[in-house]
C-alpha cells in the first residue's frame, strides 16, 4: 500500500488535516480500511513511540501525532465496525481515584488507540467501582491505571483490591504507570504489568492479551 | 576608620590581610578576604540582589558609613549625585577592598519604601514576620515605631527530611504520628529562629514583641497547625481548614517572649495557593490596582494571579523543580560553582561562575540563559531538540546541557505560560493589556528577564516585568503594623477566585502548545535602554 505513505507521515507530523483529507482520498479511492491502519498508522504511532524513547520526540510531538492518527481514525473506525473487524484488544484505562494529571494517561489512550487497541477512556478522578462498571459492561482485556502524584499511589491497590473483592481480577490484566511508580511497586500490589512511559504502553499490551 | 587597598592588584590579595565588614542595623562584623566581590559576602546574610547582582536596578544599595568605596558607571547612572555623595553604592558593583561598615538599604526600605505604597502607621512595640517556605524560613525582627528591620535570620524548613517535595511530605503526615511529628518540627524550629533573631537584636527587644505573622502555602498552614492534611493529598485538593491560625505562644513552647504575644498564620485562598501569595498580592499593591496585572511565583508550584483590585482568579500550576536547577543533570543552588548566567557572543557563548571560580553545574537562571543562548545559536531548535541530533551540549567543561534537561524546563515553563494564558482568557485579557508582571520569590530575582522571554515563560514586554523578591515575607511584615493582621488579608481573599487548572481543556491544549519554544526572540526586546525603574 506504499501509494498512502503520505498517510503515515502525516501521523508521524501531527498534521490532523492532511491525516484526514488523505484517510478520505485513500477510502474514496478503495483503499482497505484495515490495510490503512495496519500498514500506515500503527507502523507510523511505532515510529513516534521509538523517536519518544530516543528522546527526537517529546511531549507536544507525541500528543499531536496522536491527535492526527485520532483524526484519521474517526474516518475509518465506522467502517471498520461495519466489517466486523476485532480490535487487537479492549482497555479501560483512567487516572485513580484523587489524581487528575491525565497527560500521561492521554498520550497512553493515543499509543494504545494507535497501535490498534479500542480503547474505553474512563477518564480522571475514577473510582474502584467505574473501573469495576467498564470490566463487567464493556468486557474489557486490560484495565490500565495512571498516577502522578505519590499521595494518590495508593488508589492503584485500593482498586485492585476492589476488583478481586467483585469477582473479576481473572477475567483482566492490569496495567498501571505514572512518575511515582516503579515496577517493585506494581509487584507490591498485584499488578500484572507496569510500563515506564506511554511509548512503552503498546508493546506491554500486546504481550498481555498473547499471555 | 581608613582603608584603601583599591588600587592594588587583586593578584596578591591573598597576602592582604582580612578585611571586617561591619553591617548596620544587624551590628554584626564579617570577614572576608580582599578583593571579595560584596555579593559573595552580603548574599549568605540574607541581602536579596533583585536583578540578580548585574547593576540594573536599585535594590541592594548600601550606605557606606566607614571607609570608601569607587563609583562605578551603573552607580553614576541608577543613583543621584546627592545619594552618592552620601555614601550609597550599589552592592553588587563592589568589591570589598579595605575594613567597611554598611548600612543595608534593603532591611529598612522594605517597609520604609520612598514609593508612596508603603505607607505605615507607627505602632509600640515589635513584631516578627516569618516566612514559612517549603524549602526556606525567613524571618525578620521588625520595629513597629520607625519601621526598621531589627534582625534578619533564614534557616531551611527541618520538615525536609521527612519528605522534600510537598507531595512526599504530605504523604508522611497521613502516616500515624506524620502530621504531629511535622508540627512539632516546625514549631520548634521556629521558636529557635525567633530566639536567634530576639539574641541577635541584642536582647532588649523581647519584650516589646507584640504579635507573630506567618505566611506560607496551605501545605505549611496545615503542617504548621497540625490540620488533617488529607483533603490536600488528592483531588479537588480543596481544604475545608483554610481560614486564620490563632496561637498564644506557651502552646507552641516559644519561651522568652511577653505575654499577650499573639502569633497569627494568616489564611490560604484555595487549593495549596496560601498566604504567601496573599502577602505577596498585599506587598505589590495588587490589591490596590485599577489596571489589570498578574502575580507569578515562579517557585516548584508555580502560583499565578491574574486581576486588578476588584477582581482576581489565582491558580497553582505544577512547574516541578527545574527553575532551582533540581532533576537538571548538572543541576545545583545558586551557590559558587554555579553558572548563573550564558550569552551569545557572536558564533560562540560566554558563562558567568557565581565566585568567579571553576564552574560545577548549573543553576535555575543558567538553564534558562542557556536554552535562550541555545535558540539564539541555532543549537537547540524551537521543538527542544539539539540541532545536531546529539544529546548534551558543553557550556564550559566539564558542565553541560542534557537534552533531557531542555525537556524539564519545556515541562516547567510550558506550566507557566500555559497557566498564565489561561488565567488571561478566563479574564478577557490579552498578555499586551497588561500593565505589569510580577516576579515573586528568589527565582524571579536572578532570571535573566531576556531569557525568560526568549524562552516563551513570560510572554510580556520586558518593560513590564518587575522581579519583587520575597514578597511573602515583606507582605507579612506589612500586616505586622495592623491589631488584626488578618484582616487585610480575609478582605482580599474573599476577591479572589481559586480555579482549578488541572480539569481545565484549554489549559490541557495551552500546555502542550507552550511546552514548544518560540521560534525567534520575541521582538522589541531591546528597543530602548535598560529600565531603570524600581522593581
Amino acid at each position: 500500500m506504499s501509494e498512502w505513505t503520505k498517510l503515515y507521515d502525516a501521523v508521524l507530523n501531527g498534521d490532523a488535516d492532511a491525516a484526514r483529507t488523505l484517510t478520505e482520498e485513500a477510502l474514496a479511492a478503495g483503499a482497505e480500511p484495515q490495510s490503512l491502519v495496519d500498514d500506515h498508522m500503527i507502523p507510523a504511532m511505532d515510529e513516534v513511540g521509538r523517536r519518544f524513547e530516543a528522546n527526537d520526540f517529546f511531549v507536544p510531538e507525541l500528543l499531536i501525532a496522536a491527535r492526527a492518527m485520532k483524526a484519521s481514525l474517526e474516518k475509518i473506525r465506522p467502517l471498520l465496525i461495519a466489517s466486523g473487524a476485532k480490535p487487537k484488544g479492549r482497555v479501560a484505562l483512567g487516572t485513580v481515584k484523587g489524581d487528575l494529571h491525565d497527560i500521561g494517561k492521554n498520550l497512553v489512550a493515543a499509543m494504545l488507540e494507535g497501535g490498534g487497541f479500542e480503547v474505553v477512556d474512563l477518564g480522571v478522578d475514577v473510582a474502584p467501582e467505574k473501573f469495576i462498571e467498564a470490566i463487567e459492561s464493556n468486557g474489557v482485556d486490560i484495565v490500565a491505571m495512571s498516577a502522578l502524584l505519590t499521595t494518590t499511589m495508593p488508589s492503584m491497590k485500593t482498586t485492585i483490591d476492589a476488583i478481586v473483592a467483585a469477582g473479576a481480577r481473572d477475567r483482566v490484566k492490569i496495567m498501571i504507570g505514572g512518575a511515582p511508580i516503579t515496577r517493585e511497586y506494581a509487584e507490591e500490589i498485584g499488578a500484572d504489568a507496569y510500563g515506564d512511559s506511554a511509548a512503552s504502553a503498546v508493546a506491554i499490551a500486546r504481550k498481555l492479551v498473547a499471555a | 576608620m581608613d582603608s584603601t587597598d583599591a588600587s592594588r592588584p587583586d593578584g596578591n590579595a591573598a597576602d592582604r590581610p582580612p578585611v571586617r565588614i561591619r553591617l548596620r542595623p544587624l551590628g554584626k562584623t564579617l570577614t572576608s578576604t580582599p578583593g571579595t566581590p560584596m555579593i559573595n559576602v552580603l548574599f549568605p546574610e540574607g541581602v536579596e540582589f533583585p536583578c540578580g547582582g548585574r547593576g540594573r536596578c536599585r535594590g541592594c544599595r548600601v550606605r557606606v558609613l566607614e571607609g570608601e568605596l569607587p563609583v562605578s558607571p551603573e552607580e553614576q547612572r541608577l543613583l543621584t549625585p546627592d545619594q552618592i555623595g552620601a555614601g550609597w553604592r550599589l552592592a553588587c558593583r563592589q568589591r570589598v577592598e579595605g575594613d567597611l561598615t554598611l548600612d543595608l538599604a534593603q532591611w529598612e526600605s522594605a517597609v520604609l519604601a520612598d514609593e508612596s505604597s508603603f505607607h505605615f502607621t507607627p505602632h509600640p512595640g515589635c513584631g516578627i514576620a516569618i516566612d514559612v517556605g517549603t524549602t526556606t524560613l525567613a524571618a525578620q525582627l521588625v520595629d513597629l515605631e520607625t519601621g526598621r528591620v531589627l534582625a534578619v535570620r533564614t534557616g531551611l524548613n527541618r520538615q525536609a527530611r521527612f519528605g522534600a517535595d510537598l507531595m512526599s511530605r504530605l504523604s508522611f503526615a497521613m502516616t500515624s504520628e506524620g502530621a504531629s511529628t511535622l508540627a512539632s518540627r516546625i514549631r520548634t524550629q521556629l521558636g529557635e529562629l525567633i530566639g536567634d533573631l530576639l539574641a541577635a537584636a541584642g536582647g532588649e527587644h523581647a519584650e516589646r514583641v507584640k504579635r507573630i505573622v506567618l505566611v506560607g502555602n496551605t501545605a505549611m498552614h496545615h503542617l504548621f497547625g497540625a490540620l488533617d492534611p488529607e483533603p490536600l493529598a488528592r483531588y479537588p485538593f480543596e481544604t475545608p481548614t483554610p481560614g486564620t491560625l490563632e496561637f498564644d505562644t506557651g502552646s507552641l513552647g516559644w519561651k522568652g517572649l511577653p505575654e499577650g504575644c499573639r502569633v497569627v498564620f494568616l489564611p490560604c485562598i484555595g487549593g495549596f495557593v496560601g498566604s504567601d501569595v496573599l502577602a505577596g498580592l498585599l506587598a505589590t499593591g495588587f490589591d490596590r490596582r485599577d489596571k489589570p496585572g498578574v502575580f507569578i511565583d515562579l517557585g516548584t508550584n508555580g502560583e499565578i494571579v491574574v486581576g486588578n483590585y476588584s477582581r482576581m482568579v489565582c491558580a497553582s500550576t505544577a512547574a516541578g523543580p527545574a527553575f532551582e536547577g533540581a532533576r537538571i543533570t548538572m543541576g545545583m543552588r545558586a551557590s559558587t560553582g554555579a553558572i548563573a548566567e550564558v550569552e551569545a557572543r557572536g558564533e560562540s557563548w560566554h558563562c558567568r561562575v557565581l565566585g568567579d571560580g571553576e564552574p560545577r553545574g548549573l543553576c535555575g537562571s543558567g538553564l534558562v540563559d542557556a536554552v535562550a543562548t541555545g535558540l539564539d545559536l541555532g543549537v537547540i531548535l524551537s521543538n527542544g531538540r539539539y540541532a545536531d541530533g546529539g544529546d548534551r551540549w558543553t557550556l564550559r567543561e566539564p558542565v553541560a546541557l542534557h537534552q533531557c534537561d531542555v525537556r524539564e524546563l519545556q515541562l516547567a515553563k510550558g506550566a507557566i505560560a500555559a497557566g498564565a494564558r489561561t488565567l488571561l482568557k478566563l479574564s478577557g485579557l490579552r498578555a499586551r493589556e497588561v500593565s505589569d508582571v510580577y516576579l515573586a520569590g528568589a527565582f524571579g530575582n536572578y532570571l535573566r528577564l531576556d531569557s525568560a522571554r526568549r524562552i516563551g515563560l513570560l510572554p510580556f514586554g520586558e518593560d513590564k516585568l518587575h522581579p519583587s523578591g520575597n514578597t511573602a515575607l515583606l507582605g507579612a511584615k506589612l500586616s505586622l503594623f495592623s491589631e488584626h493582621p488578618q484582616e487585610a488579608c480575609e478582605s482580599l481573599r474573599k476577591r479572589i477566585v481559586h480555579f482549578s487548572l488541572g480539569t481545565d481543556p484549554d489549559f490541557q491544549e495551552a500546555y502542550i502548545e507552550e511546552m514548544g519554544f518560540p521560534r525567534k526572540r520575541p521582538p522589541a526586546h531591546r528597543e530602548k535602554p535598560k529600565e531603570t525603574r524600581r522593581p
